[in-house]
């Protein structure tokens, strides 16, 4: 049962146990090398292996592999410049590492076992880590004036006490989305990629006992068509919730570094 | 939506160390491949904090290595390429401007030779005109006193005849006078009378 369990997929393996400790915030934790880590470092170990090769022979008219590289960094820098101006270069490095990092985690899940960006432990702490950045430059640039990002100009007073409110949640739950939408899709795709090849098998398992099982066999084409279908609707997912995650990252800064004059 | 429903409790850290420790208390030794709650594995938060640790220390490692290595090297070559446009854009904007140049000077050199070409032309011309003139004037002078010459001596010979012919006319006159009257006219009359008729 445990290898048709949609859900399966999600379990953290341990592969190198180190025991279990205490942790305030966490509680109980057991310290391990697990099937996540071992994800993640793959994907790490693809993003510098990727930019190292890209990088290592840069040429002024471009290979191949060059290409792809300047691609994504050029479409990276386009929107950091587009959306946060002339300081998107400084905050370019955390946006393309993000990118780079999800991109690889997402496109990772598709070829291994495992997807590290289904883990919501993960998504959560890319969530909250791009929401801090926000959070410091806005008290390191703007001092208290951080807050004025709460109070739109050009409200009426009767309504601002209304606008701020709806302001302060809706920044709250930015690290939230950020982090759940990520989480979701991921996990959504996984489960309904593995749910319909668990049709295959089934369907196909109903059809070797002959008989009226023989009706099985349109079932599973048609469950296989849907997970071809699927994965590659999956790969546009990965690209796209990435590249979403770099938007909105973006976007948040923006907020921050062009408080007051962005609106 | 059933993801959203569960990860509500999740934001506050008291519940999370609630259901770890309740968790730890029922299951004592549960193995991490069962499923500890029946819920989905990512709920399982004995293993968030590994996982959180680990993407820390990778992110920031990669961090550094973009903002020191990589993005540096893309950047230098992408600028150097941005250079390396622009110079060539400004070379081919000075040689079109240096072929422009050419043209104009060759249009202008055309221009004067055709002028210089005209001009020569035209003084041939006037050249040709002035010798031809000339020739003609001096072709007509010489026609012209050949025929005065002739004329004066058709009017010598004329004359010459015309006195022939009074002395003629005026002996043929006496003759028939003295052969119709048999009396000789006085010659001087027979002569006026000649003359007197034409």
């Amino acid at each position: 049962m445990a290898a048709n369990d949609p859900i399966h997929q999600f379990q953290i393996e341990k592969l190198v146990d180190f025991g279990v400790v205490n942790l305030p915030l966490f509680g109980r934790t057991e310290l391990a090398f697990t099937n996540s880590h071992l994800a993640m470092t793959i994907a790490f170990a693809a993003v510098v292996v990727f930019m190292s090769l890209v990088t290592a022979k840069m040429q002024v008219v471009p290979g191949r592999l060059q290409t792809v590289g300047e691609t994504l960094f050029g479409m990276i820098d386009n929107l950091a410049s587009s959306i946060i101006g002339h300081e998107g270069r400084k905050f370019f490095p955390f946006v393309f590492t993000l990118f780079m990092f999800i991109l690889a985690m997402n496109v990772l899940g598709l070829l291994l076992t495992f997807t590290v960006t289904s883990q919501l432990a993960i998504t959560a702490v890319l969530g909250l880590m791009t929401i801090g950045l926000v959070i410091a430059i806005g008290f390191l640039r703007h001092g208290l004036g951080f807050f004025k990002l709460f109070v739109p100009s050009g409200v009426p007073i009767v309504l601002l006490p209304v606008i701020v409110l709806i302001e302060f949640v809706s920044f709250l739950l930015r690290p939230v989305t950020l982090a759940l939408r990520l989480f979701g899709n991921m996990l959504g795709g996984h489960v309904a990629l593995k749910v319909f090849a668990g049709f295959v098998v089934a369907l196909g398992a109903m059809a070797a006992n002959g008989g009226l099982g023989y009706f099985g066999i349109p079932g599973a084409a048609l469950s296989l068509s849907m997970v071809v279908a699927l994965t590659a609707l999956e790969c546009l997912v990965a690209f796209l919730q990435a590249f979403v995650f770099a938007v909105l990252t973006c976007i948040y800064l923006n907020d921050v570094v062009n408080l007051g004059h962005g609106h | 939506m059933a993801v959203e429903t569960d990860s509500a409790p999740i934001p506050s850290a008291d519940p999370a160390a609630d259901v770890t420790s309740a968790g730890a208390a029922a299951h004592g030794s549960t193995t991490a491949a069962e499923h500890g709650s029946g819920g989905l594995p990512q709920f399982q938060f004995e293993h968030w904090g590994g996982q959180i640790a680990y993407l820390l220390i990778l992110f920031v490692i990669l961090y550094v290595l973009m903002a020191k290595v990589f993005a540096p090297r893309m950047r230098r070559v992408l600028d150097e390429r941005a250079a390396t446009i622009a110079d060539a854009i400004t070379s081919a904007k000075a040689l079109q401007a240096e072929a422009d140049a050419q043209a104009d000077a060759a249009k202008r050199a055309l221009v004067e030779a055709r002028a210089a070409a005209q001009r020569t032309a035209v003084e041939a011309g006037a050249k040709a005109a002035a010798a031809a003139q000339a020739q003609k004037a001096a072709l007509e002078a010489e026609l012209s006193a050949k025929q005065a010459e002739a004329e004066g001596r058709i009017r010598v010979a004329r004359d010459a005849a015309m006195q022939q012919l009074t002395v003629v006319a005026t002996d043929a006159a006496e003759a028939m006078l003295e052969k119709l009257t048999g009396a000789k006219a006085p010659r001087a009359a027979v002569a006026a009378a000649v003359k007197s008729q034409g």
